[in-house]
């Protein structure tokens, strides 16, 4: 079971979405940037998707801080291919920023992704 | 109310954005502060020796590009007001690129002086034109002012839910009908919004605090990483404060020039002449971004270029530049001192920091509605039915692209489309403008 985190400006809107996938294997739960920073730290959690205006401010917040950029990407304003979501998850990035207006497109993706990597 | 005229910079106001923009990029080359938020995460690591300033530079322009033209450029050319984003998220990217530290000033310094002739010339072209939509523009200011009454009302009910929202709503319904029955000169949702906030605030820390009886310490504040790793970042902040008290002067100078807006929305207001207004919208709209700018500059050793961003309502309502900069600084230095004790409170007040963050869901919400009433208002004021058609049509066809203009200044980019589309239907004799309302 793959935990994800939420934060930032949608984070609601963006666990609602995730959920309503129904996707296996994944469990979806509202948090913020320093508490879900703290938890996947400590590998209470797996993932953390991330939302505000420029898809990395609040989005990213103090993870890249406490993760290390490797851990983290951001999309920006930009919707990425699934292959390319596929490839930055092979590559052991945990952390995700998108942009609010775009969060409807990039959330699903990433969390389809993450489901197929979790069975 | 002076139209064309009024708009236009003066020489110092000239030279004083071209010398900001030297500054702003300077202090993004020493990567001691960014406008753009979602930059600043990267700057840790770039500080540390860990990313090199080639591919920091790839981030922030990434970040900063869609919103230098799809926000900051067309909300300038739709007010004819300079806004942040159009002069400094450049400034953010020129300052990182800038191999030599004496090259970071001067770039920026291009950048703010091709901005001033820029907006200077496509001002003096769009009031000269038969079709103005400078002027139509000014219709955004009402929707802007009342809609934006509503923000607490709306962070509120998604905060704490329905009930909460309706007695919030009914209280500042009532006072804005109150003020504008007893203080009519008064801008009739000072107090509403006031009361508004107050609310917010108070719902967020009665629940924090009630939380803090069940729980122990919160997980935040006493976890040993965070800590050290935002008292790193207040430090290093607070060596270079002669530095920021610099910045925070020029920023409350420029603010004080009354040809700049610092939210989404204030552009308009200033460009109206409502100063008082635009301040009040600005110094709530920082209630929304104290908490992420505290976070991210503590998390990253990086400062905002706008501080906390109350430097500019204060910049609004000085009366002369030369006290604008004496607040401006110190505002910055007390903003700088306080960073690590804002951290340590923001910490332990969970629901405060989310309340910021609904407050600043809730502004889009209610600027969004407003800009895209307030653009069709205009629309309508330049070319009836036909306009409407015009800039409704181009607004529905940016989100059905995709949003390659920011929602928020996607209404005012089809206001300039189509009142250039109609100036052409014009000289073609294909369209009569409505009314001529000239300055």
């Amino acid at each position: 079971m793959a935990k994800i985190l939420t934060g930032g400006v949608g984070k609601t809107e963006v666990a609602e979405a995730v959920r309503r996938l129904g996707l296996d294997g994944v469990e979806v739960t509202v948090s913020g940037d320093m508490d879900a920073a703290l938890l996947l730290r400590d590998g209470r959690a797996d993932y953390y998707l991330g939302t505000c205006h420029t898809g990395a401010g609040a989005s990213l917040g103090v993870l890249v801080g406490l993760l290390g950029q490797p851990a983290c990407h951001t999309f920006g304003r930009g919707v990425p291919s699934a292959d390319e979501v596929e490839a930055l998850l092979a590559e052991g990035k945990r952390v995700f920023g998108f942009a609010l207006d775009r969060a409807e497109a990039v959330a699903p993706l990433v969390a389809r992704a993450i489901s197929v990597r979790a069975e | 109310m002076s139209a064309a005229a009024g708009l236009a910079l003066s020489l110092p106001q000239q030279l004083t954005v071209v010398a900001l923009c030297a500054l702003t990029a300077f202090v993004a080359h020493l990567a001691l502060a960014v406008f753009n938020d979602g930059v600043r995460p990267f700057l840790l690591d770039f500080v540390q020796g860990r990313s090199t300033r080639a591919a920091t530079t790839a981030v922030a322009f990434g970040l900063s590009a869609g919103f230098v033209f799809g926000l900051g450029a067309p909300m300038a050319l739709a007010s004819g007001v300079l806004n942040p984003w159009l002069l400094f998220l450049p400034t953010d990217v020129l300052g990182i690129l800038a191999p030599k530290k004496w090259l970071g000033p001067l770039l920026g310094a291009g950048w703010g002086a091709v901005v001033v002739f820029g907006l200077g010339g496509a001002n003096e072209l769009a009031h000269d034109l038969p079709v103005d939509f400078l002027t139509a523009m000014r219709e955004m200011s009402t929707p802007i002012l009342y809609l934006f009454t509503l923000f607490p009302v709306l962070a509120v009910t998604r905060q704490f839910g329905r009930w909460r929202g309706a007695v919030v709503g009914v209280v500042e319904l009532a006072l804005v009908v109150l003020t504008s029955k007893l203080w009519p000169g008064m801008f009739p949702g000072a107090l509403a919004m006031a009361v508004g906030v107050l609310l917010l605030i108070g719902f967020a820390v009665a629940k924090d605090v009630r939380r803090k009886g069940t729980r122990e310490a919160p997980t935040a504040a006493a976890d040993d990483p965070m800590a050290s790793l935002f008292s790193a970042g207040a430090a290093r902040l607070r060596r270079h404060l002669p530095l920021f008290m610099l910045l925070g002067a020029g920023i409350c100078v420029l603010a004080q020039l009354k040809v700049f807006g610092g939210g989404e929305a204030t552009s308009f207001l200033i460009a109206k002449g409502q100063y008082a207004e635009a301040a009040q919208v600005d110094f709530y709209r920082a209630f929304g971004f104290v908490p992420l700018i505290a976070t991210t500059a503590l998390a990253s050793g990086a400062y905002g270029i706008a501080g906390f961003t109350l430097a500019y309502p204060i910049g609004y309502l000085m009366p002369n530049p030369l006290l604008a900069a004496v607040a401006g600084a110190a505002v910055f230095a007390v903003e700088v001192l306080a960073l690590a004790s804002i951290g340590r409170v923001l910490g332990r007040l969970p629901s405060v920091r989310d309340s910021s963050e609904q407050l600043r869901a809730a502004i889009g919400e209610a600027l969004g509605l407003a800009i895209l009433f307030g653009s069709l208002m205009a629309a309508h004021a330049m070319g009836g039915g036909l306009g409407i058609l015009i800039c409704g049509g181009l607004y529905l066809l940016n989100e059905a692209m995709g949003r390659p203009v920011v929602r928020m200044a996607a209404a005012p980019t089809a206001v300039i489309v189509g009142g250039v589309l109609l100036n052409l239907l014009y000289w073609l004799d294909l369209f009569t403008p409505l009314a001529r309302v000239k300055g």
